[in-house]
């Protein structure tokens, strides 16, 4: 009985099908191989910004194992650019972006030429006789360049730079800083970032002319989004085209994208008519990767004398790179990084503008927490610096401040959030007495004294997870935002849950088996789960806005309580009683009179063998189908709150992280052994970003750091232990009450990190307004303040 | 990158400066040159095989000569496009003094890569540049000067 | 011709291979069918390629196929044939020490060569023993657990 009452929900269970990648044997695009397969290597742009003249091929075609060498001009003719300017967002616009070059490349890294050979091998010996003749053309690569009145166009379609511009809020704010008790105002600077999934992207693709059929193997988050889009560039109907998404390792938004280089293969296998693989080397994938983050602001706040904010005033310039991101743009990051803004809190006024400009670099994306973190950084600070000028606590000057729509009810923000049911007072309190702030903030001020500058920070965030149609749908993009189950009870007894939600290690499909067997009574190795395959599964969105639990959990509930229901209206036949005295327990049928001797094996055997044995002639559907999308909330936001505890060194500009705590409202934890290495994972990237990682390209537009040994990321020796605990507000937008948490790590990570540093800094008077924030940097304000004085 | 070297050659300046305008001992001296073709009025055309770190590159480069003050100085510029690799370009002013011992030749190279190579960061890329400047240099010495390359004793 | 051949032992097996001159991790897996080893930046800075070769952890994506020659080799597929891979595997399914799984085998590898050197490490000499090894995914917390809980298994059982 104890274990049953372990594997419902709340239940810590491992993670269902784990060992067999403990073991080495997990299945990853590129330990698949098809007879006749072939490889490509491509040959990129070695500029940021050039006309292609020609290619000289002819060597290439030597070597021995080489089968091809395509370029963009035979593949634009079986195959469309990209076209990226979603109709409801008005002012976007971004270049078409076809699979190779085919006269204009925009950025350093963008493939030119396929070289198709027997073996990886060949294509890469292949690749390096390929002669590319070039024109250089003027490259615009940082905001600035792209932003100034002559700057070279990134596109020469294009006549400027500028690709969105959007307000949120008040046209005019100015009312709220007039005689405001204090106004503070900074400026930021966001380093451009890349996900670095430690599995690099890949793809096998299979144009069948046997079948004309078009089988896709792509290590990706969202199957059914891709057999759209290569459905679409290459003129064929959806139906014709599958595409799995076999086990991946990593995504964080970086898989949720449209690749060009992914499009050429898929394209080259069309025409050759034959298997082809590309596994995307690392070098490559800095280069060729959606970057994303790239963003200046500044913002001001005004707040009375009391420490309540009266207004908030923000410009953000995001750095989209070349191209949109296909289908989903690129203006997503820029559009929440500016909205969310003062998300957690009540705030008087709000103006924040947007405006995202082209540039010759990789084109940026999705990347965990979308816009979040930066908004979420710039919030925080704002308000550590209005509590220092009101002289109040920061912790305190929070409180004060946040939003609490759990009593207030549903309604829109002046940026056009809705957000409801917070808890961040609750998940503040529960914070600070696991950190002991009170006993941090004596000891820091003591360690001041001694010249020892340790910082203590907070940071509060709102997220919008399990983000619903009304997200893509109004713009245009065939997007699919709902997710579905369709569960079906195998003649044997065992159950089938086929989901449109994929996971790529979270534990999403070990967490919604572990929640059906719970409906159930069984364990959860009752329950063989199906995904990432638009041949198996039900249509619906995947793995995107933290949407596994949140939707797709609630999908699978919705499809239990539709097979239960059946079930249980069978066996009262049978049992002769009401449906409603039964229920089900270990998977056996429990009655007013106890055991029934009827269970989820013999329900089964009668539906699928013995029909005629139903007192009613009539059994139930064996398979049922629910799907889930929010429907009276546009998303469901989740909660929480970060704090860091770390130690500047002075004279070396170094942060040691000390500590770090987050409590986090997710609503209904399903299984928190997999929810709390979300915050953790999530987290320690919040920490790369602030402290390490960064994407650098010279003023030409060349990626310096493009190795894994130059871009630097969390390894375990830096990293510190993360105390992680929960508040839970089930969610009232569904009967599972769960909310997302995938990214929750992220979007607080960031800000944490840079209130603690602003915190250490006090003493010194210095602010570092560029992130990440390397001892370089940190060491060069520790002196420019030094001079100021 | 910039960097700046120079050496003592055995011989007169005015065959100094005529050898750096033959193509054959631009062939004997650009590091990896598979072919060179040309002259120096209309250019030269050269293939060249390089390894950078882990990049082996094939470039198809021109070099030409520029800003010739005869006798005394000159300028090589060279741009070679790798194809997978990316691309390499440079420029040497080369200045000649005359010398108790010969000629002493001066060299200021102006070097710039991009693509793959680029992106292996200017670690590895400073101190290639650096080593072709350098060998072609000492190459150049060692042709005119007539004597082989010296192959290196047991004690190095 | 046997000087065009690679021999070696892998997992215990012999192997003769035709000499290629790629890196002993696509040898494993191209050539082998191994694809538990994996490869994720091909320039020795991400562990997810580490076998054991003669007995130390190496970097697959570093060490040539031809060098293997003579050598014995032990990669992910085979870890869990001794009590300390067995351990290392039983700790991280139950710590949820890993998400994609993808620098799983890699750092199993580390740890159990921590393991076999220190049946006692603390967490510090844990981090520093998997500092070569990047995990995109947890935040490397869970790992540092799942390695101490299988230390503290094996010393529990060193007995029996």
């Amino acid at each position: 009985m104890t274990e049953l009452a372990n594997s419902g929900i709340g239940a810590p269970l491992p993670r269902e099908g784990a060992r067999r990648l403990a073991e080495g044997r997990g299945r990853y695009v590129d330990d698949i191989t098809l007879p006749g397969l072939l490889h490509i290597a491509f040959v990129r742009a070695p500029f940021a910004h050039g006309r292609l003249l020609g290619i000289e091929t002819d060597d290439a075609l030597e070597v021995p194992g080489v089968v091809a060498v395509i370029d963009g001009r035979r593949l634009a003719e079986i195959c469309a650019p990209f076209d990226t300017n979603p109709p409801g967002v008005p002012g976007h616009a971004s270049a078409p972006q076809p699979p190779l070059v085919v006269d204009e490349s925009c950025f350093q890294g963008e493939a030119v030429a396929a070289v198709v050979a027997e073996s990886r091998a060949a294509a890469e010996d292949g690749a390096e006789l390929v002669f590319l003749d070039w024109d250089e053309l003027p490259a615009v690569c940082s905001i600035e360049d792209a932003q100034a009145e002559d700057a070279a166009p990134v596109h020469t379609r294009f006549s400027d730079n500028l690709s969105l511009r959007h307000r949120f809020g008040a046209e005019d704010v100015s009312e709220a800083f007039h005689g405001a008790a204090h106004v503070v105002e900074a400026d930021f600077s966001f380093g451009r970032q890349t996900g670095v999934t430690l599995e690099p992207r890949g793809i096998v693709a299979h144009w069948d002319p046997r079948t004309e059929e078009l089988e896709v193997w792509q290590s990706h988050q969202v199957p059914w989004q891709m057999r759209e889009v290569y459905a679409r560039q290459l003129g064929l109907s959806p139906q014709s085209v599958r595409v799995t998404a076999p086990d991946v390792g990593g995504a964080f938004g970086l898989k949720l994208h449209a690749y060009a280089d992914e499009l050429a293969a898929v394209a080259v296998s069309r025409l050759l008519g034959r298997p082809v693989k590309y596994i995307v080397d690392r070098l490559e994938s800095f280069t060729a990767d959606a970057h994303a983050r790239e963003a200046r602001a500044s913002c001001r706040m005004a707040v009375d004398a009391e420490g309540h904010i009266l207004g908030i005033d923000a410009v953000v310039d995001a750095g989209f790179g070349a191209y949109a991101m296909h289908p989903r743009g690129s203006f997503g990051e820029a559009m929440q990084a500016a909205q969310m803004i003062g998300a957690p809190y009540r705030v008087g006024a709000f103006r924040a503008e947007v405006r995202g400009w082209r540039q010759n670099k990789a084109p940026s994306g999705a990347y965990r927490g979308v816009g979040q973190p930066i908004a979420c950084a710039i919030t925080e600070e704002m308000i550590d610096l209005a509590s220092r000028a009101a002289d109040i606590d920061p912790a305190e000057m929070r409180r004060i401040n946040y939003r609490r729509t759990l009593d207030e009810g549903t309604r829109a923000t002046q940026a056009g959030l809705v957000v409801e049911e917070l808890s961040l007072d609750a998940c503040l309190d529960k914070l600070l007495e696991a950190m002991d702030y009170t006993a941090l903030r004596s000891e820091q001020a003591a360690l001041r004294a001694k010249g020892i500058y340790r910082g203590i920070g907070l940071a509060s965030f709102v997220e919008l997870t399990g983000v619903g149609a009304g997200l893509y749908g109004p713009l245009g993009l065939t997007v699919a935002a709902n997710e579905a189950c369709r569960l079906t009870l195998q003649p044997d007894g065992s159950l089938t849950c086929a989901t449109s939600v994929t996971d790529q290690g979270q534990g999403t499909l070990s967490a919604i088996a572990q929640l059906i067997a719970g409906e159930f009574g069984i364990a959860p190795e009752g329950v063989r789960m199906v995904a990432g395959d638009t041949g198996r599964t039900p249509y619906g969105g995947g793995a995107w806005a933290s949407r596994g639990m949140a939707l797709g959990g609630e999908a699978a509930k919705r499809a239990c309580a539709r097979l239960r229901d059946g079930l249980l209206e069978l066996a009262a036949g049978i049992l002769q009683c009401e449906p409603e005295a039964l229920r089900f327990e270990q998977g056996e049928i429990i009655g007013p009179k106890g055991a029934s001797g009827l269970d989820l094996a013999e329900l089964a055997a009668l539906c699928h063998y013995r029909p005629y044995d139903s007192p009613t002639g009539q059994v139930p559907p064996m398979t049922v189908e629910e799907s889930f999308v929010p429907a009276a909330l546009p998303y469901i936001a989740s909660n929480g709150v970060h704090a860091v505890h770390l130690e500047v060194d002075p004279e070396l500009g170094t942060v040691d992280l000390l500590g770090y705590w987050v409590v986090d409202d997710c609503g209904t934890v399903v299984n928190p052994l997999l929810v709390d290495e979300q915050l953790r994972g999530g987290i320690v990237q919040g920490i790369g970003a602030a402290l390490y990682e960064e994407c650098l390209y010279s003023e030409d537009g060349q990626f310096t750091n493009g190795t894994l040994a130059d871009y630097v990321v969390p390894m375990a020796g830096e990293m510190p232990d993360i105390f992680v605990e929960h508040v839970s507000t089930p969610t009232r937008a569904t009967g599972l009450g769960a909310r997302g948490v995938g990214e929750a790590g992220t979007v607080g990570g960031l800000g944490a990190v840079r209130t603690a540093l602003g915190d250490a800094l006090v003493p010194t008077g210095a602010r570092v307004s560029q992130q990440p924030f390397t001892p370089g940097r940190v060491l060069a304000a520790i002196m420019a303040a030094e001079d100021a004085e | 990158m910039e960097m700046q070297d120079s050496r003592i050659i055995a011989a007169p300046r005015e065959t100094v400066f005529e050898g750096i305008l033959k193509p054959e001992m631009l062939r004997a001296c650009i590091p990896g040159a598979e072919d060179v073709t040309g002259s120096a009025e209309d250019g030269f055309e050269a293939v060249v095989v390089q390894k950078v770190g882990p990049v082996k590159a094939r470039f198809k480069g021109a070099v030409t000569i520029e800003d010739v003050l005869p006798g005394t100085s000159l300028r090589l510029v060279g741009e070679g496009k790798g194809g997978a690799a990316g691309f390499a370009r440079g420029a040497a002013t080369v200045t000649l003094a005359d010398h108790p011992e010969g000629t002493e030749l001066t060299y200021a190279v102006d070097a710039k890569v991009g693509g793959k190579i680029a992106q292996l960061g200017s670690r590895i890329i400073d101190g290639f540049a650096r080593k072709m400047a350098d060998q072609f240099f000492e190459r150049f010495k060692t042709e005119l000067e007539g004597a082989r390359p010296v192959a290196p004793s047991l004690e190095d | 011709m046997p000087d065009d051949l690679i021999r070696f032992t892998l997992n215990g097996r012999r192997i003769a291979v035709p000499s290629t001159r790629g890196h002993l991790g696509d040898l494993l897996r191209h050539e082998l069918g191994e694809t538990g080893t994996h490869i994720g930046c091909e320039h020795g800075v991400c562990g997810a390629c580490n076998v054991v070769m003669d007995g130390r952890v190496t970097r697959s994506c570093l060490t040539l196929a031809v060098q293997v020659d003579g050598a014995e080799i032990e990669t992910i597929e085979h870890a869990g044939n001794d009590r300390c891979g067995a351990a290392l595997q039983d700790a991280f399914v139950a710590r949820n020490a890993f998400q994609c799984g993808y620098c799983t085998p890699g750092m199993i590898m580390t740890a159990r060569e921590l393991l076999s050197e220190n049946a006692a490490p603390g967490r510090a000499e844990i981090r520093d023993a998997i500092s070569g090894n990047l995990c995109r995914c947890t935040g490397y917390q869970a790992i540092v657990e799942a390695i101490s809980d299988a230390a503290e298994a094996l010393r529990e059982t060193a007995d029996d």
